[in-house]
Formats: C-alpha cells, sequence, structure tokens
C-alpha cells in the first residue's frame, strides 16, 4: 500500500470539511475522489502535500509522513488553477521544474515533449496571460506532470476544458498510470471515474460514502439492474420478491433488484408468458450507489 | 538549498532583467554623471567670459596694494598696464569708489573676486588713514569669544568640549543626506516590489503549486533575499557610478567650492551610514513581505503597504528637518525607535557628543525587529498562503490561531 489516508479529520472552526476518512491507495493504481462541490476533495489534497495540517489523523506514503524530503517524487495539479501571468511559458515551466530538481536540460527535453503530447508547441515562447484558460491549464499540468512524479495528484484535472481537449489530457493520464505513476485525481464527474480508475472513493459534505475497487463496490453493492425487452406486458413484476423499483418505457422494462438472485426467479416467471428478446442483468452505475447511500440525487 | 537557490535566481533575474529596473538605474546613473559635471554645464549656460587681466587707473598707492592682494585673492586675473580684458578705474577716497568697464560680461564668480580684493585694499586704507598701530588694527580684525555656560554644559565641563558648538561638517551632512534620500528612494520603490511580488503569486494562485515543491518559508525567505539582492545591485551600481565621476571628473572644484572637507567624524559616518542603509533596507522589505502576505488581491496592497510609505516619509523628515540640529530632543527620542533609527541615528552620528555605544544599541534594536518581523512574516506566510480571504484583519486573525 503506497498512500494511506487513516481517520483523516479536518475543522475549520464549527465546520468540518473533512470527516474520518480512510483510505489506501495501490502503488500504481488509478484513485479517483468523487464528490460534489464541498465535499472535502481539496482539503483532503491539501491535507495530503502538507498544506493543511489535519485537526487530526495520519497520512503516510510508503510507511514514511510525507514532508517536503519527498515532494520531488509527488505532482501536484492544484484546483485553483493559476501561473505568474507575466512569465513565458518555458521560463514559468523552468522554474516550477526547478523547484522539483530536475536539471535545465532535462526541462527544456521534457516540456517539448509535452507540448507535442498535448498539441500546443507553439505556445513555448508565449507569455502565459496571452494564453486560453484551456491552454494554460495544459501547461498547468505540464508543470505538475513533468518531473515524472510518482504520485500525481490532479485535483479536478478535466474541469473547464472542451471535449477534445478532455480526451487529449485524459490519454495523457492513462499513460501516465500505464508507465508506472500512482495517480489520484478528483472529480465531480462520474462518467470519468468509471472510464479511468479502478479504485475510488466517494466523498459527501466530508464524509466517506463509499470506498475500494469499482468492481468489487459494484458487485458488493448488490443492487442490480435487469433490462427486460419484448411485446408482453410484465407490470405485475411490480410486486415481486426483491424488486425495489419498476420502470416501464414502451416495450423496455428497467427492473432494480435488491440482489441477483431474484433476477433467476424473475426470469423463470417471464419465459413462461412467451418470447422476449432481451434479458439482461446489469452492474449498477455510480449514480444508482451515490443515491442508493446517501439518500438523494447526486449533484 | 537548491530550492531556497531556485526561487532566489527565479526572482532575482526576473527582476534585474526587467526593463523597469534597466531604465531607473539608468536614469540615476546619468543623473550622477550630470550632477558631477555640474559646474561644466553651469559654465555652459553662463555666457560670460573669463577676465585675464585688469588694468588699474588708480594712485600709486592704490596700484601697489592691489597688485599686492590681488593675487592671493584670484589665480586667474593678472595686472596688466595697458590692454586690460577689463579697465578698473579707482578715486582716490575713503572709501574706495571704483568703477569697472568691460567689453564683456564678467562672471558672478571673477565680480566676487574684484570685490573681495577691494573690500580688502579698502580696509588697509582705511587704517592706515586713522593712523592706527598695527597692534590696534589687528584687535579690530580680532574674532570675539563667547563663551555660553548653561547649567548643563557646567555639568558635564570636564569633557572640555562641551558647550562649544561645532560647525557642522558639509561633507558629513552631504554623506547623510544622500544616504537617507537613498534610503527612502529604495525603501519605498522595493518595498512594493515585494508586496506585489508576493501579493501576485497569491492572487493568481501559482503559490499553490510553489508551496508543493518547496516550504513556504524557505520560499518567503528566498524572495525577501533576492529582492534586497536586487536592491544592492541598483545600489552598487549607483556607487560605482559615484566613484568613477569622482575619479574620472575633476570634482575637487565643486567640492571645495561647497566648502566639502573630511574631518575625523567622516569615516565613521561613511561606515554607520552604510549599515544603517543596509539594515533599514532588511527591516523594511522584511516588514513590507510581511504586509504583503496579509492581502490576497492586488487592489488591497497598496492600502496594506501604507504604514511602510508613512514610516519610511516620516524618517526621512526627521532626518533631514534636523539636519543642523542632531542634538535635538526629538532627534534622540525617535533614533531609538525601530522603524526610525535607519534613517535618524546616522544624523546622530553627526554629533561629535554621540557615542559609539548609543549607536551600537539603534543597530541592535533595527536587529532585533528585522528578527521579529521575519519570524511573523513567516508564520502569517505560511497560514496566510492558501486562504483567499479579503480582509487584513481576518488573516491576522487567522494568524493568531496558527492554522
Amino acid at each position: 500500500m503506497s498512500l494511506v489516508l487513516s481517520n483523516l479529520t479536518k475543522r475549520f472552526d464549527d465546520f468540518t470539511a473533512v470527516d474520518d476518512i480512510n483510505i489506501e491507495v495501490p502503488t500504481g493504481s488509478m484513485y479517483g475522489f468523487l464528490g460534489g462541490n464541498g465535499a472535502g476533495k481539496t482539503t483532503t489534497f491539501r491535507m495530503l502535500l502538507g498544506l493543511l495540517t489535519p485537526t487530526a489523523g495520519n497520512i503516510t506514503y510508503n510507511d514514511k509522513k510525507i514532508d517536503y524530503s519527498m515532494t520531488d517524487k509527488i505532482g501536484y495539479l492544484p484546483e485553483e488553477r493559476g501561473l505568474h501571468p507575466k512569465l513565458q511559458v518555458d521560463e514559468q515551466i523552468q522554474y516550477l521544474a526547478k523547484l522539483k530538481g530536475m536539471k535545465k536540460a532535462d526541462i527544456d527535453k521534457q516540456l517539448d515533449f509535452w507540448l507535442e503530447e498535448f498539441e500546443v508547441p507553439e505556445n513555448k515562447q508565449k507569455k502565459i496571460e496571452k494564453l486560453s484558460k484551456g491552454n494554460q491549464q495544459k501547461i498547468q499540468l505540464i508543470a505538475s506532470i513533468i518531473h515524472e512524479p510518482e504520485l500525481i495528484i490532479l485535483d479536478e484535472p478535466f474541469s473547464g476544458l472542451d471535449p477534445v481537449n478532455v480526451e487529449i489530457l485524459k490519454k495523457a493520464v492513462k499513460n501516465l498510470n500505464e508507465s508506472g505513476a500512482t495517480i489520484l485525481f478528483s472529480t465531480h464527474r462520474m462518467d470519468h471515474v468509471e472510464e479511468l480508475c479502478e479504485e475510488l472513493c466517494i466523498l459527501n459534505k466530508g464524509q466517506q460514502v463509499v470506498n475500494g475497487n469499482i468492481d468489487d463496490i459494484k458487485s458488493d453493492f448488490g443492487q442490480k439492474e435487469l433490462v427486460i425487452e419484448g411485446r408482453h406486458d410484465i407490470s405485475f413484476l411490480k410486486d415481486f420478491p426483491g424488486v425495489l423499483d419498476f420502470k416501464q418505457k414502451r416495450n423496455k422494462n428497467v427492473i432494480k433488484i435488491a440482489e441477483e438472485k431474484y433476477a433467476e426467479d424473475i426470469y423463470n416467471e417471464i419465459i413462461r408468458i412467451g418470447y422476449f428478446k432481451r434479458f439482461q442483468v446489469m452492474e449498477p452505475s455510480l449514480n444508482d450507489i451515490f443515491i442508493a447511500k446517501v439518500g438523494r440525487q447526486y449533484e | 538549498m537548491n530550492k531556497f537557490k531556485t526561487t532566489f535566481w527565479h526572482t532575482y533575474l526576473s527582476k534585474v532583467k526587467a526593463k523597469s529596473f534597466i531604465i531607473t538605474t539608468i536614469i540615476v546613473m546619468l543623473l550622477i554623471v550630470l550632477a558631477g559635471n555640474f559646474d561644466k554645464i553651469m559654465n555652459l549656460f553662463d555666457s560670460s567670459e573669463a577676465i585675464n587681466t585688469v588694468e588699474v587707473e588708480a594712485t600709486e598707492e592704490f596700484t601697489e596694494q592691489f597688485s599686492a592682494v590681488l593675487p592671493e585673492i584670484s589665480e586667474d586675473i593678472s595686472m596688466t598696464d595697458s590692454d586690460g580684458d577689463i579697465v578698473l578705474t579707482v578715486e582716490d577716497s575713503v572709501p574706495i569708489t571704483a568703477t569697472v568697464e568691460s567689453e564683456v560680461e564678467i562672471s558672478s564668480a571673477q565680480q566676487t573676486e574684484i570685490e573681495l580684493a577691494l573690500d580688502s585694499v579698502n580696509r588697509e586704507m582705511v587704517v592706515n588713514s586713522l593712523d592706527l598701530t598695527e597692534e590696534e588694527a589687528g584687535l579690530m580684525a580680532a574674532e570675539i569669544d563667547v563663551d555660553f555656560q548653561t547649567a548643563e554644559s557646567m555639568e558635564e565641563g570636564d569633557s572640555g568640549a562641551a558647550g562649544e558648538m561645532d560647525e557642522p561638517n558639509y561633507l558629513n551632512i552631504v554623506i547623510f543626506y544622500v544616504t537617507v534620500f537613498v534610503m527612502f528612494f529604495v525603501v519605498i520603490n522595493y518595498a512594493s516590489q515585494i508586496g506585489t511580488e508576493i501579493a501576485m503569486e497569491k492572487s493568481s494562485r501559482v503559490i499553490e503549486m510553489i508551496v508543493s515543491s518547496v516550504s513556504p518559508v524557505n520560499h518567503l525567505f528566498a524572495k525577501i533575499l533576492a529582492i534586497i539582492c536586487v536592491s544592492l545591485t541598483q545600489l552598487f551600481f549607483f556607487v560605482a557610478t559615484i566613484i568613477a565621476v569622482i575619479y574620472l571628473v575633476d570634482i575637487g572644484a565643486i567640492i571645495s567650492e561647497f566648502g566639502l572637507e573630511a574631518n575625523d567624524r567622516t569615516l565613521p559616518m561613511i561606515i554607520y551610514s552604510l549599515v544603517f542603509l543596509l539594515l533599514g533596507l532588511v527591516l523594511y522589505l522584511s516588514v513590507s513581505a510581511l504586509l504583503g502576505s496579509f492581502v490576497s488581491r492586488m487592489e488591497d496592497l497598496q492600502q496594506a503597504l501604507l504604514p511602510i510609505t508613512l514610516m519610511s516619509i516620516g524618517g526621512m523628515y526627521l532626518g533631514m528637518f534636523n539636519l543642523f540640529n542632531p542634538d535635538n530632543m526629538l532627534v534622540i527620542i525617535t533614533s531609538y525607535f525601530p522603524f526610525f533609527t535607519p534613517f535618524v541615528m546616522p544624523l546622530r552620528v553627526l554629533d561629535p557628543d554621540t557615542s559609539h555605544l548609543t549607536v551600537w544599541i539603534g543597530m541592535v534594536i533595527v536587529i532585533i525587529t528585522v528578527i521579529i518581523a521575519v519570524y511573523f512574516a513567516a508564520r502569517i506566510y505560511k497560514g496566510s498562503i492558501l486562504s483567499t480571504d479579503k480582509g487584513i484583519i481576518k488573516n491576522i486573525r487567522k494568524f493568531n490561531k496558527g492554522e
């Protein structure tokens, strides 16, 4: 286990921003932090980096406390975007990368590589204030990954980008993960987490709703979705044991069931009626899990 | 340490390479060169021509005395029998009535020389006409001797010099004046620069990326030191220009014209002035960093730096207004107030009665204040770095809670 947060709590005056979080981020994994505005994602990241002192609890990375002796191995993209507006892109990257202990020549080579990767090589000599917001965000992402960190913490890396750029950045993040980096990123978009992450943690108002491997979470969650398509009316299933919810849309019926075992009973019941062209047991979506755990719609 | 160097050089180089730095430095250097060549520039605008010879039409007695006095007063003007640049006609009377005829305009300096020479001859002629003995004439010319004995000066009478006000040394005053002015200029300029630098990083939020790589205190100190070094670089250029002007341009004439001569307090004056200049810069820049770390938006910066502006103006005026009055009670009291010490203490060095111990106490006071300011700046900076609270007061409160 590379990164471990145990009983992490942060209070500001009477307000508890982060309430007793316990997570473990395995080495080499892609870990998603999911939560709406004010869920405590940024506060958790700031505590991770030592920018805020936790009110209670511990954070360790490879069994050691995180301090300034290991920041060269960590890359961080803050949620609050910002660079020195008056500097040129290469000057800014040189400075930030040197702070991570890199040499001038390496920085230059890596910068060219990443600018090419993000399809903005023409911006190298431009002043940062002249760049669009999305392009500034790319530069800032470059600054946080240029030193090939082992642990990358990205706070809302895809927010405010157009879909084309989101794809470019997602690809880069995936590549980094494949080449061995442990990546921890926060988002309020469930689809990004489902697409990218193996592990996740859902936060709601500072509290940890659920965490762990996505597949495990989904199978442990129990609830499944049953999709049945056919011409026959099966609305009698509403009152069938194990059925939590029943929705009908023309020929398509979506049934929420408490456990997978009820699917078999339903199957046996409907085949007696006649032919159905579709009978499928679906994994629950993160959205369903969120609603079930928190008791309200996500966001 | 490497990260300290990175931030230091980054800040230093970006400031030194900035156009504003280069332009102000060049302008001030040009002004220094201009000041060094002041006499030549004055001459350029002076349409009068130099007078070399004077033809005297007067009694023999006068001519004799005048020819004896003239060389003592003027180096350029000599007597001639005919065809002089100017003609001096003197009526034989006491006091003298003289007329000077000239084709060209006579410079004010040479007019004064001629007047002085005439005055001297006149005095001699008056003495002669009154039939005084040499002793009697000597008594008239003797300086009076006044001893002001006040209760205070009686008490410390054994120091000998007490009660006797020294003639102010103009060179030392000029040194003081220049130091205080330079300090004021640099403080005002660089206090706002360091404040801007810190507030800008906070308002542009780049600071969060920076402090995820380097500790805030390390970063802050690198910045303060870099800005101090930038100001010293600028000072170096100024001082180098002054020295170059002294050696390359013959400013001896100017110096003697203004009666600037070194005395035994000139060397301590120079040393102490430099020390207080340095201490003043460190103090004011540290406090500016402290104030800069209170604000989160550039708009609030000027307001936050107001105390610095007011104190440096106050310090400068305290120094300037009491130039000829360094033993004034106001000067003595304010010289121990840390923010005025760098401005006022060098003034007290002008006064021979000020002991070295007093000056050292002043230095210690400033150094202690610097340490306190830096300590608070570091703590507040660390606490307020990620806060976007708008008010200065809110940030101070936050600091008190140690967040």
